[in-house]
């Protein structure tokens, strides 16, 4: 069964400026895609390529130009706040606590806006506690929790109405490694616990290799590729970038496996192809032969996965 | 309806449990408590005892009750509103299954609630010591419910003028443009009765003056139900106003960008 059904839908949003002159912005170019109930879907592309406008429509905040939607076999848009009852949403830039309570004030007030009982709700803020490793937090005031701990207790209030489909727009932006490791942990368990759907926006490569397990890329409003993450993996994910910093200068970087990008003194950024060599290797090599200060290993930007779909043979 | 209950509940506890803004509020009131005996005690004195039908004792009550009205509500609140709807910040309200503006309405009522309850203890106590008891017991006791309608329809009217930002994308015009109907043709600054003919009538027939005027002049002793009725009416207007405004705006919204 489909959790979302999407057809052609399109957005254009209307010229800005004095007496409308410029010209109007296409943000959605006429997607079409379907979601299987129980599915993690990452819905991925640069900035501007249209996802959060595509989520703000399959949540009913906004309006399509023209196309059609369905979520939970509702029209967003037609149906918002009967939708709302049964999907979750959580918007890494936008909070939906309240910052002058404690996050178990806010759930108390979203139970009853969400027709939770008072059982229902100390059972699931208890078991979503215990889940997400966050029970200690809910009485601190809002205003007193970091970034990553008001995400657990975020995912919390997105969660405490049991909802069939989660919308998780650019979820772990401003996350350290950590807090984005553990979170990301979190929306897996809570796929695989209960079967909640999985929309999840983000330009951070690594969010969609541990938590989808398929990928829409979408660029310029246009869906441009739409596969499994292995498959994404093997086709389009082969290499990683290393950037190192040694002890002194290197006289020469000539790693198998590996395209010196930069060397500025001593530190040097290199590209790994991955399908050439594992990337541990090629750590134990530059550890063995320098004297390394510091290491950091990443994904290479969503920029250029983007230049790879579009350098593809058709 | 249990939603807006528990969002008014919540605008209670949460104004209660802050009590620095109260005591900072209250202490303000006091302040113009004072400001407004000194001022009037001279204006009356020069007009032999009485000015526009209102003796010391009676204006002091109007005082009063009309600043308690306009005390209870959200200071900035089309503002806040304006802000939110132009920073895209109320498409997290929009995801909830219930009315964006009937909670938040909700919720602002239970923050004026508990102002209210603070400055009419604190006000009343006030207004005994400078001017004696109230001209009329029947007034003042129709006066303590218009103070609430009289907030409620303020409250009312905010989300009206701020929902003007779903269309400008900003009310701070709208917001100094409310202020200043709320003070003169409302009543806030003074009665009706002293305004020009002319501008009084025209502030009759508009809504401002059932969120400082009618709660004022029952305190002063002008014990008419009628001056309720009118209130009601007024109320119901302004949360439809309200109602539509949102739900038009709601659809037109235009949010770009995470």
């Amino acid at each position: 069964m489909d959790a979302i059904v999407v057809d052609q839908l399109r957005k254009t949003f209307a010229g800005s400026g004095r007496m409308r002159k410029r010209a109007p912005v296409e943000a959605v170019a006429g997607i079409s895609f379907t979601v299987a109930a129980g599915e993690r879907l990452a819905y991925i592309g640069p900035n501007g390529a249209g996802k959060s406008t595509s989520i703000k429509m399959l949540t009913g905040i906004l309006h399509p130009s023209s196309g059609q939607a369905e979520v939970l076999g509702l029209v967003p848009w037609r149906q918002r706040r009967r939708l709302a009852g049964r999907i979750g949403t959580l918007f890494g830039q936008r909070s939906q606590l309240w910052f002058q309570l404690t996050p178990r004030q806010t759930y108390s007030l979203l139970a009853r806006i969400y027709r939770v009982t008072a059982d229902e709700e100390r059972a699931r803020i208890a078991e979503l506690g215990e889940l997400l490793d966050a029970g200690d937090l809910f009485d601190r005031p809002v205003r007193s929790l970091s970034l990553g701990q008001r995400m657990r207790c975020e995912l919390v209030a997105s969660m405490l109405h049991q909802p069939e489909v989660l919308f998780l727009d650019e979820p772990t932006i401003g996350l350290d490694l950590v807090a984005k490791s553990l979170f990301r942990d979190l929306i897996v368990r809570i796929n695989e616990e209960r079967g909640t759907t999985i929309l999840l926006t983000s330009h951070d490569v690594s969010d969609i290799e541990q938590v989808a397990r398929r990928v829409i890329v979408i660029n310029h409003g246009r869906l441009i590729y739409d596969d499994r993450v292995s498959q994404m993996r093997r086709t389009l994910l082969g290499t990683k970038m290393i950037d190192v910093r040694f002890a002194q200068p290197p006289d020469s970087l000539e790693i198998e496996g590996t395209r010196l990008v930069k060397l500025s003194g001593a530190g040097a950024k290199l590209v790994v192809d991955t399908t050439l060599r594992p990337i541990r290797s090629v750590l134990d090599d530059l550890l063995d032969r320098h004297e390394v200060v510091d290491i950091s290993v990443s994904d290479p930007p969503l920029e250029e996965i983007v230049s790879h779909i579009y350098a593809r043979p058709a | 309806m249990r939603a807006y209950l528990a969002g008014f509940d919540r605008g209670f506890r949460r104004t209660i449990a802050d009590p620095g803004d109260m005591a900072v509020r209250v202490g303000f009131f006091a302040i113009i408590l004072v400001v407004m005996v000194a001022l009037w005690r001279a204006a009356i004195a020069a007009h032999g005892g009485s000015i526009g039908g209102y003796d010391m004792r009676s204006l002091l009550w109007y005082v009063f009750a009309a600043q308690t009205a306009v005390l209870g509500v959200r200071p900035r609140s089309v503002e806040e509103i304006g802000d939110e709807i132009g920073s895209g910040a109320i498409a997290i309200q929009m995801l909830r299954p219930v009315s964006v503006v009937g909670l938040r309405i909700s919720i602002e009522l239970g923050e004026g609630a508990a102002r209210l309850l603070t400055a009419l203890i604190a006000g009343g106590m006030l207004t005994w010591w400078f001017a004696g008891p109230p001209p009329s017991a029947a007034g003042l006791a129709l006066a303590v419910p218009a103070v609430a309608l009289g907030c409620a329809a303020n409250v009312a009217s905010q989300h009206a003028f701020g929902a003007v930002a779903f269309w400008l994308l900003d009310a701070k015009s709208s917001w100094f443009f409310y202020q200043k109907l709320v003070f003169l043709p409302g009543g806030m600054l003074i009665p009706l009765e002293l305004l020009p003919h002319p501008l009084e009538l025209a502030s009759r027939l508009l809504p401002f003056a059932t969120m400082a005027y009618v709660p004022g002049r029952l305190a002063s002793g002008d014990a008419d139900p009628m001056l309720l009725a009118w209130q009601l009416g007024w109320l119901a207007a302004l949360m439809a106003i309200a109602v539509a405004a949102f739900a038009a705006g709601e659809r037109r919204l235009s949010v770009v960008g995470g």
